[in-house]
């Protein structure tokens, strides 16, 4: 490399560098201000790394006398797996209708479940809020569950029918004069396949389900089926000026997500990034 | 009998999850444009149908066109910032140095989070006395600056802005660096040997190469824009003096708060028609460069 090169590459890391503490001065902020006391922050300011980890923060907004974070965290999980396996399921079942049999209007159903992708949550809000209150499920999990398995169904189908699209045909036809019926197929032989499908969706449908503020915000209303957003949000409003709290609960609502950040950020960047490439 | 019926076997894999799309997604679609021509206005309230009123209403309400405006200004600004940026930063960290992984990481860490946790960190970097904000312009001299960022009714849409575009961007940049895989390094090779240099490579080669991904980034980033909601209901409740008031949030305010059900269906519906336009341009766009590479 000559010396114009070199330098055009260390000035181009000094700027990319700068840019990135500027990007991370929130996450910074969130983590030294939850480890933080009262009177250390009352003492020397909010930005000042933590002199002792305190977990009093913590404690506080876990304490079910008082931040009760505990069990919105428990109704997080309970909403967000069961509607993660159900959108990722049925979309699994569409996208195989789709991507393994030609039928008349395939092509025109296809598009029409995928756009339901880019639909804004707000024209469906008001029925869906009206609805739920005509089945009784208004105030419930089971609405916000419903309503998530519903508006997953255009990212999962997009996906797996892309899956199974390039499962070799030779496949399903061997099995076909081994006898074997089309369900039994699908189940015994295509369903294995689609691990590192399946995963991406997971990766995908939790984090989204998990972060979701609109839904569960329109849907629910009591403190026994509220979610982890809607209680932080709330705590910010009971405790305006206990940044240490609002802090700790961030992080704690933030975990599972930054656990498939840590853990599984291939197989969610991989599910960001479909179409991308192909357009 | 299975031959006679080709659709059977689809069918029943499709009937399950089409019965809950339509159910739970196109139903309700439907249902917000027929609210949209009601007087509805409050749960359990009778309500009668009004043809177009709530469309005129909305036309000359001051508060619907000031959301109008705010929604135009967000939009504009969604286009471009976080979009370069995001171009930028995946054009430096394309590389397969060991270090750009953990850039990219860090630079898209916060999609992983919650708008809502994203709307509160960021309060308090605004906060007027004590936000990192205002102590960076204080420590460098810029007293005047140091404003209360989103009590102002000039700075608190751009404030907001800010912290959306702080998510946006990064998720941009994942989206165009996926597209760079799919720039074939030959081609950018072959520019160099020619004598290009990178500016010229880049506007000449890499860009149109980049078009699909273009496509899909300038898509999302739009309808992400329009329906944005829990970043500005958690920061300013789209105010001061609804300054912040974008069509999601009047929407939602219109409805939920003020229970006027039938008229913030027909901002829904409003809302509803300008994605539709964006997403029947982006089909065209896929179909179109779908047809240049077969």
């Amino acid at each position: 490399m000559n010396l114009k090169k070199r330098l055009a590459t260390a000035l181009l890391y000094f700027l990319l560098t700068i840019m990135l503490i500027l990007f991370m001065v929130p996450v910074y902020g969130a983590i030294v201000t939850a480890f933080k006391t009262a009177t250390e922050v009352a003492a020397g300011g909010y930005w000042t790394v933590p002199t002792s980890l305190a977990l009093e923060n913590f404690a506080r907004v876990m304490d079910p006398e008082a931040g009760n974070l505990g069990l919105y965290l428990g109704n997080s999980l309970l909403l967000t797996i069961p509607a993660s396996f159900f959108s990722i399921s049925l979309g699994t079942l569409a996208g195989y209708g789709l991507g393994k049999y030609n039928f008349k209007g395939d092509g025109l159903l296809f598009i029409l479940i995928v756009a339901g992708m880019f639909l804004p949550p707000q024209i469906a809000l008001i029925p869906v809020f009206r609805l739920m209150n005509d089945i009784g499920l208004y105030d419930t999990l089971w609405a916000v569950i419903i309503i998530h398995t519903a508006f997953g169904i255009p990212i999962c189908t997009l996906v797996m029918r892309n899956f199974f699209q390039v499962v070799p045909k030779a496949l399903r036809e061997a099995a076909l004069i081994d006898g074997a019926n089309e369900y039994s197929i699908f189940f015994r032989i295509m369903l294995p396949l689609t691990l590192p499908a399946l995963a991406v969706l997971a990766t995908l449908q939790f984090t989204w389900i998990w972060n979701d503020f609109l839904w569960p915000f329109i849907l629910t209303q009591k403190a026994e089926s509220r979610t982890v957003m809607v209680g932080i949000l709330n705590l910010t409003g009971q405790y305006t000026v206990d940044w240490g709290g609002q802090a700790a609960a961030s992080l704690i609502g933030s975990l599972p997500t930054l656990f498939i950040f840590v853990f599984f950020q291939r197989y969610f960047i991989r599910g960001l990034t479909l179409g991308a490439v192909k357009g | 009998m299975l031959r006679r019926h080709p659709w059977i076997i689809p069918a029943s894999f499709l009937a399950l999850p089409l019965l809950v799309y339509f159910t739970f997604v196109i139903l309700p679609t439907m249902n917000s444009l027929y609210y949209s021509f009601t007087d509805w206005s409050g749960y359990g309230a009778d309500f009668n149908f009004v043809g177009a009123a709530n469309f005129e209403k909305i036309f000359s309400d001051r508060l619907f066109s000031n959301a109008i405006k705010n929604t135009a200004i967000w939009l504009a600004l969604a286009m471009t910032a976080p979009t370069l940026l995001g171009l930028a930063l995946a054009l430096a960290l394309q590389g397969k140095r060991k270090v750009n992984t953990i850039y990219k990481s860090l630079f898209y860490l916060p999609i992983c989070l919650s708008p809502v946790i994203i709307g509160i960190i960021w309060v308090w970097l605004y906060s007027p006395k004590l936000g990192i904000v205002n102590l960076f312009l204080r420590s460098i001299g810029l007293e005047d600056l140091a404003i209360a960022w989103l009590a102002r009714p000039n700075t608190a849409l751009i404030a907001v802005f800010v912290a959306w575009s702080w998510q946006q961007t990064g998720l941009n940049m994942v989206i165009f660096l996926a597209g760079l895989t799919s720039v074939p390094a030959p081609l950018v090779e072959a520019a160099k040997v020619d004598g290009a240099n990178y500016w010229q490579t880049l506007v000449k080669v890499i860009i149109p190469m980049l078009r699909p991904a273009t496509v899909v980034v300038l898509a999302l980033t739009a309808i992400n824009a329009l329906k944005s909601f829990e970043v500005i209901w958690v920061m300013t409740k789209g105010g001061p003096f609804n300054n912040s008031d974008t069509l999601a949030v009047f929407m939602y305010s219109e409805a939920f708060r003020k229970l006027k059900l039938g008229y913030g269906s027909s901002a829904a519906v409003i809302l509803f028609l300008m994605t539709l336009v964006i997403i029947v341009l982006y089909f065209r766009q896929v179909a179109k460069s779908d047809e240049l590479y077969e």
